[in-house]
């Protein structure tokens, strides 16, 4: 037994080396810096801790800070929201055994799979009234409609859309897979018993879907953090700050004024966040609780 | 040097073309000491580099440099290259000193003195006289001490053009010489055979300005030593509020998302009329082979505010990033894309008239060639030039720290145009978050 | 099965279809969108029948996006190899072993997989300066390996989970060492599974934008930014854009058909078996 534990730590062991070495230690790098103003048109500022908390004491008083973390409240309870319900409501629908239905699983796939920035590139075409289909048919129709993603209305609405675009496929798969973990046994008694389709689904299939709808929120919650690309191709954070959600004002403020000081304060609360979101999912889902 | 010892050079551009390239050629003959060498160069996005990309077989053939040339929009070409020079990488060899980015990358030490390559005659041939790039332009290139870090290519002036200015006369109207012509322009015109009266580009900090200190208004206190930013003025608020009208009331759809190319398209198109810009988005609209307004196209002097005329200039020139490694090879392609040969070149195959070049300048083939619809549009733009230069007005656009402030008045001026907040609030928020980064930059501001 | 019952199903799947072409409509456009001339693609109503051109495909092709198409598959290529090669035995050990503080190592895995990529950006930009790995195609490979580690451990976790101990133990009961035991028995049977996680790997690290657009600036850039830089410079060039994008999202739809029923477990970390 001794030779195999040992053979197993050298198994396990460079792995966590690495992983401690290129996630550990740079996370730690971030939270050494949050306590700096570095500043990278100012190398003194480096490894200056004279005032340790002010990036803190910056984030408390940056409006646009405080309002970039109301949108991003809006979009991830919106793309959340939408995504679960449409997800589900696929999975639903395309829950029959036929050949055909087999294959739309796939094609419903795709926008999951495109490259995020193919993605943005797509919706940069359907937003931009000169050559979309979309505005083509809108003006066909005599339907005026702004630019969406120039219009503060909309420009949230817009990035919504298009982040529930792509990834609706996600919990639709997981609900799918779900669903056919779904004992037939229950299915088939309630049958018996005159349940309706719908009696079915309210009362037998939801309830056993309760947990994977919240493992998937979980999973897009967390995504939706990270919202980037869709952001960066298609408003750049405007009109004004309407779509500058928090991962992005955190992005301008390292990457395009160099206060990489202050957004690594900001950033190592998103970290902190995430940690926090992954947890609850380990949790919810007791993955990693052996039971042998 | 006199102008007429200038002119007398000029005059015999052919000769020197011929005792420019044979310098170098020396050289070459000496085994192209750079020959088999590739620089990475980068500018935003520019009509000057779309044409002389053409030429640069020409370079490659005669160094054997081999150049990698990317250009990106202006905010996205800013923010690259700001976030290379700051980590003193080498992955630039060539860069752009861009005009509002001069102050912090040179103050910053992020740029290589060029003084060192034209001070050696073994690197630059006297013929080569960087004392021929005019002083205003070359001002922004050098820091206190007058050490230069870029050499112009472009010496950018403000004007106006009307794309479809029959349209204008169809009114009875003729180009508006002030903001309130401007206005009664529009208001004529707007819609008129579908075509939208006011165009510009997303850039509201470079053409929003001249309004607002014609209207009286400025960005600072009194730049470059008093950078407290004074956009919570009641003219700051006026401007504001007089350019985002003329954005949404006058602009085509999706005007607010335009980039310069877009902007400069539009009017192409016949789709926008007037637009206030930099004299390069202009010419094309006569010279460029897919214009369709090259008939109607006419051009004038920024209009004027009651408290004067402020037309923008700047300047925008090739440098070489303190961490690159190929910095003579670099150096070969500077002397090479701002040589008056090639300059002369491009003017006059294109018109193009952003030059900083004096002695190409005062040649007579700069007024010809600029002679667009029968207007003598180097007259204006050497007029904006030196509008820019008598008072100092835009000394406010070199401070290191204006490219935050600058981003600032573009989320207002969008917050203003897309109704989102009133002028006064949008200017008081962007007063408020300028103070916060300035501060955060360890600028001194009056309480 | 009733007459009411086989409607039903029909117009089930007639809804199907319509959504699916629905949702396809977009990414369909900008396909179609790439065999168009620019006087094309401004035309509405767009004609069905078109003359297709592969002049955007053409002008790409001969300019630099070339080399960041190549250096994309470069770098997904070293990442793969290199997580499967570390990953893979953690991945083993883990599933036949209770390590001590298994449940501290699930939830870093998992939170080095969902962190958002600024928190990574920010410390590797700063210390990439000094290594001189900015813009380097060895810079990218490391920092991808912050996500396909942790994806390599937790996808090839469960396959082993599925295959019997007594399969290696029958061979240690033969002689062969533990090592032999893994190498010979075990990794020959999680084949298919390695090849899923390996195209996996090499998909998330195809498609990274945010670490290539800060790390990168013109040796090492990859195809994504290169589509990027190419939209902001040529914003009216919409039939190349397009077929930049089509060029680089073809790659990753062959390999998503050939993996499509790993992908939630590859996309949950092994919460869900799909």
């Amino acid at each position: 037994m001794r030779r195999q534990h040992r053979f197993f730590v050298w198994c396990v062991a460079p792995s966590l080396a690495v992983l401690a070495l290129i996630t550990l230690l740079p996370s730690l790098y971030l939270l050494v810096t949050s306590f700096t103003q570095l500043n990278l048109t100012r190398p003194e500022t480096q490894w200056d801790f004279s005032q340790p908390f002010e990036s803190y004491r910056q984030i408390l008083a940056d409006s646009r800070l405080h309002h970039s973390l109301w949108v991003q409240a809006k979009l991830s309870f919106w793309t959340v929201l939408l995504q679960v319900l449409i997800g589900l409501l696929l999975a639903l629908l395309l829950n029959m055994r036929s050949g055909l239905i087999e294959a739309l699983r796939t094609v419903f796939l795709i926008p999951m799979v495109l490259p995020p920035i193919v993605v943005a590139i797509i919706w940069k075409v359907i937003y931009t009234p000169d050559i979309s289909p979309m505005h083509g048919i809108f003006r066909a129709i005599g339907w005026n409609v702004p630019a969406l993603i120039t219009d503060p209305n909309w420009a949230l609405t817009a990035i919504i859309i298009a982040d529930t675009w792509e990834w609706f496929p996600f919990t639709m798969l997981m609900v799918l897979a779900a669903l056919q973990m779904m004992p037939q046994e229950i299915l088939d008694a309630a049958k018996v018993d005159g349940a309706t389709p719908l009696q079915l689904t309210f009362y037998i299939t939801l309830p056993f879907l309760q947990g994977v709808l919240l493992v998937a929120g979980l999973f897009r919650l967390i995504d939706s953090i990270k919202a980037f690309p869709l952001i960066f191709i298609l408003t750049d954070g405007g009109p004004g700050n309407v779509t500058e959600v928090t991962n992005y004002y955190s992005y301008l403020q390292a990457f395009n004024f160099s206060f990489l000081g202050f957004s690594s304060a900001i950033t190592i609360a998103l970290l902190a966040a995430s940690v926090a979101l992954s947890w609850l999912i380990v949790r919810v889902v007791g993955w990693g609780v052996r039971v042998d | 040097m006199t102008s007429i010892h200038r002119r007398s050079i000029l005059r015999g551009t052919g000769a020197l073309a011929a005792v420019g390239l044979s310098a170098p050629s020396v050289l070459a003959q000496a085994g192209k000491p750079h020959a088999g060498t590739t620089i990475n160069a980068a500018c935003f996005q520019t009509t000057y580099f779309d044409y002389l990309r053409a030429y640069f077989p020409e370079f490659e053939e005669k160094t054997g440099i081999k150049v990698n040339f990317t250009m990106q929009a202006f905010p996205v070409y800013n923010q690259r290259t700001d976030l290379e020079l700051s980590t003193r990488g080498s992955a630039l060899d060539v860069i752009n000193v861009t005009f509002i980015y001069s102050g912090r990358w040179i103050g910053a030490g992020w740029l290589t003195n060029l003084d060192t390559f034209t001070k050696d005659a073994k690197l630059t041939p006297a013929a080569w006289a960087p004392e021929d790039f005019l002083g205003g332009p070359q001002s922004a290139m050098r820091n206190a001490k007058g050490e230069t870090f870029g050499y112009a290519w472009l010496a950018g002036a403000m004007i106006q053009s009307a794309a479809r200015y029959d349209l204008i006369e169809k009114a009875g109207l003729s180009m508006p010489k002030t903001f309130d012509e401007l206005l009664k322009v529009c208001d004529a015109i707007h819609g008129k055979e579908g075509v939208a009266a006011f165009t510009a580009d997303r850039l509201h900090h470079w053409n929003w300005i001249p309004y607002l200190m014609g209207m009286g208004g400025g960005v600072f206190k009194a730049p470059p030593e008093n950078l407290t930013p004074t956009l919570t003025t009641p003219e700051a608020a006026k401007a504001a509020d007089f350019y985002a009208n003329l954005l949404v009331k006058y602009g085509p759809d999706g005007i607010l998302s335009y980039s310069d190319d877009q902007a400069m398209r539009s009017q192409m198109a016949g789709r926008a009329n007037i637009r206030t810009q930099d004299a390069v988005w202009m010419v094309p609209l006569f010279k460029h082979a897919e214009s369709t307004v090259q008939k109607t196209v006419r051009y004038g002097l920024m209009p004027a505010g009651p408290s004067g005329n402020y037309p923008g200039s700047n300047s925008h020139a090739l440098g070489i990033p303190a961490g690159s490694k190929k910095k003579e090879a670099a150096w070969e392609f500077i002397k090479w894309a701002v040589s008056k040969e090639i300059i002369t070149r491009v003017v006059r195959e294109h018109a193009y008239p952003g030059i900083a070049r004096l002695s190409v300048i005062q040649s007579p083939e700069f007024k010809q060639v600029l002679t667009l619809n029968g207007q003598d549009v180097a007259a204006l733009y050497l007029e904006v030039l030196q509008l820019g230069g008598k008072t100092g007005y835009m000394k406010y656009r070199t401070v290191p720290v204006f490219p935050q402030v600058g981003d600032k008045i573009n989320k207002a001026i969008e917050r203003i145009a897309t109704k989102q907040q009133g002028a006064a609030d949008a200017m008081k928020q962007a007063q408020a978050e300028a103070i916060q980064d300035l501060q955060k930059a360890g600028i001194k501001i009056d309480t | 099965m009733s007459t009411r019952t086989r409607t039903n199903r029909f117009l089930l799947q007639a809804l199907a279809v319509t959504l699916a072409v629905l949702a396809l409509a977009p990414f369909l456009w900008l396909l179609v969108m790439s065999f168009k001339t620019n006087a094309e693609i401004f035309r509405f109503p767009p004609r069905l029948f078109f003359e297709a051109t592969l002049d955007n495909y053409a002008h790409l092709w001969t300019s630099e996006f070339r080399r960041s198409f190549s250096n994309s598959l470069i770098v997904a290529t070293a990442t793969t190899f290199l997580s499967l090669l570390v990953g893979v035995p953690a991945a083993y050990a883990l599933s036949r072993w209770t390590a001590p503080g298994g449940n501290a190592i699930t939830l870093w895995i998992l939170a080095s997989r969902m962190a958002p990529p600024i928190a990574f950006t920010i410390p590797y930009f700063l210390v990439y300066r000094h290594l001189e790995l900015l813009d380097t195609l060895a810079g990218l490979v490391v920092i991808y390996l912050t996500f396909n580690l942790s994806l390599v451990i937790w996808m090839m976790r469960p396959f082993y989970d599925q295959l019997p101990r007594s399969l290696e133990e029958a061979a240690w009961i033969d002689g062969a060492t533990m090592w032999q035991g893994f190498y010979r028995i075990i990794l020959p049977l999680s084949g298919p599974g390695l090849a899923a996680t390996a195209i996996l790997c090499f998909l998330f690290a195809w498609n990274d934008f945010f670490f290539a657009l800060i790390l990168t600036r013109t040796e090492a850039m990859t195809a994504p930014v290169a589509v990027v830089n190419f939209m902001n410079y040529e914003g009216w060039e919409w039939g190349r854009i397009a077929a930049g994008g089509t060029m680089i999202m073809l790659p990753v739809l062959v390999f998503s058909f050939i993996v499509r029923k790993y992908l939630v477990h590859g996309l949950t970390g092994g919460a869900l078996k799909g």
